[in-house]
């Protein structure tokens, strides 16, 4: 019993890094159903921001008290932000003058972003996995059952604050709502006088201050990080999003905690070589009896 | 369309005919020695260091001169693609090798996947390969190896001057009782190296009386070890025995351990994790690595490699570096015998390989290198290292000759 709490609370916090993640692919698939390839490059781009700052402050060990607060944090504002600004760029760079070429354009230039970005680290930190500081202290916390360490709680407690910023954001303020209506018509939002560009650009510095965030998150929590770590967590994020029902904010949440609770288990009682075969698995399996993903309603295929 | 299809054609013909013409005998008075092995990425720092013991020792003979005034060049390819060895890479630079007449002789690779893939290449071509450090037991002994030398059965054309995984497990699986660790747990990467390196570490500590209590592999690319940490930390192992390298996931291994509670368990693997500090940094203490090769530093023969190796790189030798200078004197001693067999002309590919087949007795840094009919070394020495505030540092070495 006690092996499996410790190995749900596993999941759960390597399912927070997913969520994160997966949100940006849900986002912008729902307002340009464009599947963002470079997504998950976004995302590692936002744990080597982090570790520049960390290296122009000097930290190299453990913090405590203020400075812990002040340096983690600028780290964190600083992944979040430019990954932010950097989402935006692409759309406008890249994705923009494409918006209404066939659909496999975008895609294709978003394949190509994702390499354009992993090599662009690669030049910048080189080819090695990087050693992350471990800034954070990490003492576990014992509750009943439960034992995490400090690490796992802040993972998930920071991916649980930022959906709720998101949600609150989408549903209650003027451009979330302008976001809604540009998903649901693009054309007829626009004709409401709603600035289709500018809310499209929105959504990309969301999904790409989510991706900062997580990519932050992920290189305290592995102390690690390296030019290629977007491309399977990407594609697990993705999976996440495709499962949750993408397009779907809850939906991606609720597929990235699934994911990631499902690929600790398969590795704890099947074996780590079937972990990614058994996610994989269950997708199919879930897409074959609900393809619109969990939380997705069925849409008619827009023309 | 039409007209596409027939550029495509001509292209071909083309290319087809350049392959045809290059595969002539060699010419001109240079020697070509090609040289694979990762040059970039996460095993570009052994890598590295073995890349500048053979150019050490080409460059030592190209000052003594080649008799009948030959000129030796090194060609070197990388091997690493997005910062990992990969076989498709190593394939494609043996064919670069094989089809410039003048390269006469292949150094490398460093890691056993990319040499399984390479042999059949080297094999076909007659072309003869010495490795540093690929240590797969199937690259030379028994059935997996008698079908890398399909194309040329009886012309074995890959060396290697180090010892094999049998050998290297074995030693690990002494070492680590010797060191009073009695029960362990087992993870590889599902590679041919770590696979191979992680069931004879099994069998053999089993077989010295150390308990086994799990062996699991993991997924490529996997990044989050914390489940199957925390399913072992529930088991209680003296070591983690790891086969695989530091890039395949050992230093994530050895860092996540800390957050499961294992950080003050041993953690113990081959050769592949030498370089586990530039991942795990300071936790990589309490790390043990075996090398298939005796230390460089304490063997006699060794010291003026060292010497040398340290004025012309101003850094410490790798784990391979040593190796690597030995493979290269293999290599070179043996183009220079086929040139005075062959009256002071250019030789040919089968007489420098019939040559590096007959290598007996020769001196270097690692001992006297001599070939058994497999292609490997008759002498195998091993030795262990410890990771102490990120440094290597040398335990204790046995010969292991006949186990």
């Amino acid at each position: 019993m006690h092996e499996f709490v410790a190995q749900l609370v596993n999941g759960i916090s390597l399912g927070g890094i997913y969520a994160l993640v997966a949100i940006g692919y849900t986002m912008v698939y729902g307002i340009v159903e464009l599947i963002n390839f470079a997504h998950g490059d976004v995302y590692t781009l936002g744990s080597f921001f982090a570790l520049a700052v960390f290296g122009a402050l000097g930290v190299s060990g453990e913090l405590h008290g203020a400075a812990l607060a002040f340096d983690a944090g600028l780290a964190l504002l600083v992944a979040a932000v430019c990954c932010g600004l950097i989402g935006m760029l692409l759309e406008r760079v890249a994705y923009r003058r494409l918006r209404n070429a066939p659909r496999l354009a975008p895609l294709i230039t978003a394949i190509g972003f994702s390499f354009i970005l992993e090599n662009a680290m690669q030049a910048w930190k080189g080819s090695a996995p990087l050693p992350f500081p471990a800034v954070f202290p990490n003492p576990t916390l014992h509750a009943g059952l439960v034992d995490v360490n400090a690490q796992q709680a802040f993972v998930v407690a920071l991916a649980i604050v930022a959906m709720f910023a998101l949600q609150l954001f989408v549903a209650r303020t003027r451009t979330g709502r302008a976001m809604r209506a540009v998903a649901q018509d693009r054309q007829a939002a626009s004709l409401m006088g709603i600035n289709v560009d500018r809310t499209i650009a929105v959504t990309f510095l969301i999904a790409g201050l989510l991706a900062g965030t997580a990519g932050f998150v992920s290189g305290v929590y592995y102390q690690s990080t390296w030019f290629l770590n977007g491309f399977s967590a990407g594609l697990k994020a993705f999976t996440a999003a495709v499962l949750g029902g993408i397009g779907n904010l809850a939906g991606a949440m609720l597929g990235g905690f699934l994911i990631g609770i499902i690929e600790s288990f398969a590795t704890w009682k099947i074996g780590g070589q079937w972990s990614n075969v058994t996610v994989f698995a269950i997708l199919i399996l879930a897409l074959i009896f609900r393809p619109s993903g969990l939380l997705g309603e069925a849409v008619p295929e827009k023309v | 369309m039409r007209r596409l299809a027939a550029s495509v054609a001509a292209l071909a013909f083309c290319l087809g005919f350049a392959a045809c013409s290059s595969s002539a005998g060699p010419s001109g008075n240079t020697i070509k020695i090609g040289i694979d092995l990762p040059l970039s990425g996460a095993d570009a720092s052994v890598g590295r260091s073995t890349l500048n013991g053979m150019l050490l020792a080409i460059d030592q003979a190209s000052k003594r001169g080649l008799p009948g005034g030959f000129k030796l060049e090194a060609v070197q390819l990388d091997d690493a693609v997005q910062g990992v060895h990969s076989p498709q890479q190593g394939v494609a630079n043996v064919r670069t090798f094989v089809s410039d007449p003048n390269v006469l002789a292949v150094l490398g690779p460093y890691n056993s996947n990319v040499a399984a893939a390479e042999i059949p290449i080297t094999n076909a071509a007659g072309l003869a390969q010495i490795s540093p450090s690929t240590v797969s037991d199937g690259l030379t002994i028994g059935p997996d190896a008698a079908k890398l030398r399909r194309a040329n059965p009886t012309k074995n054309a890959f060396f290697r001057v180090c010892t094999t995984d049998a050998r290297q497990g074995a030693a690990a699986a002494d070492f680590a009782l010797k060191l009073g660790l009695k029960s362990a747990y087992i993870i590889d990467d599902n590679e041919t190296y770590g696979l191979d390196l992680a069931d004879v570490f099994e069998q053999d500590y089993q077989k010295l009386g150390g308990t086994v209590l799990g062996h699991d592999h993991i997924a490529k690319d996997t990044q989050d070890f914390k489940s199957l940490l925390t399913k072992i930390a529930a088991k209680k192992p003296d070591v983690i025995f790891y086969g695989g390298t530091t890039s395949t996931g050992a230093g994530l291994i050895r860092q996540q351990m800390f957050d499961v509670g294992l950080g003050g368990v041993a953690f113990m693997g081959g050769d592949g994790i030498p370089d586990i500090a530039t991942v795990a940094g300071a936790r990589a203490n309490g790390t043990f690595y075996t090398v298939a090769a005796p230390n460089a530093e304490k063997l006699p023969s060794a010291r003026t490699f060292v010497k040398d190796y340290a004025a012309a790189y101003h850094e410490p030798v790798g784990p391979y570096s040593a190796n690597a200078y030995a493979a290269a004197q293999v290599a070179i001693a043996a183009i220079a015998r086929s040139i005075v067999e062959n009256d002071n002309k250019l030789p040919d590919r089968a007489r420098v390989l019939a040559a590096v087949a007959k290598t007996d007795g020769l001196s270097t840094p690692i001992g006297k290198i001599g070939f058994d009919a497999n292609g490997d070394v008759r002498e195998p020495v091993l030795s262990l290292y410890a990771i102490k505030d990120g440094k290597s540092i040398f335990v204790d070495q046995i010969n292991i000759k006949g186990r």
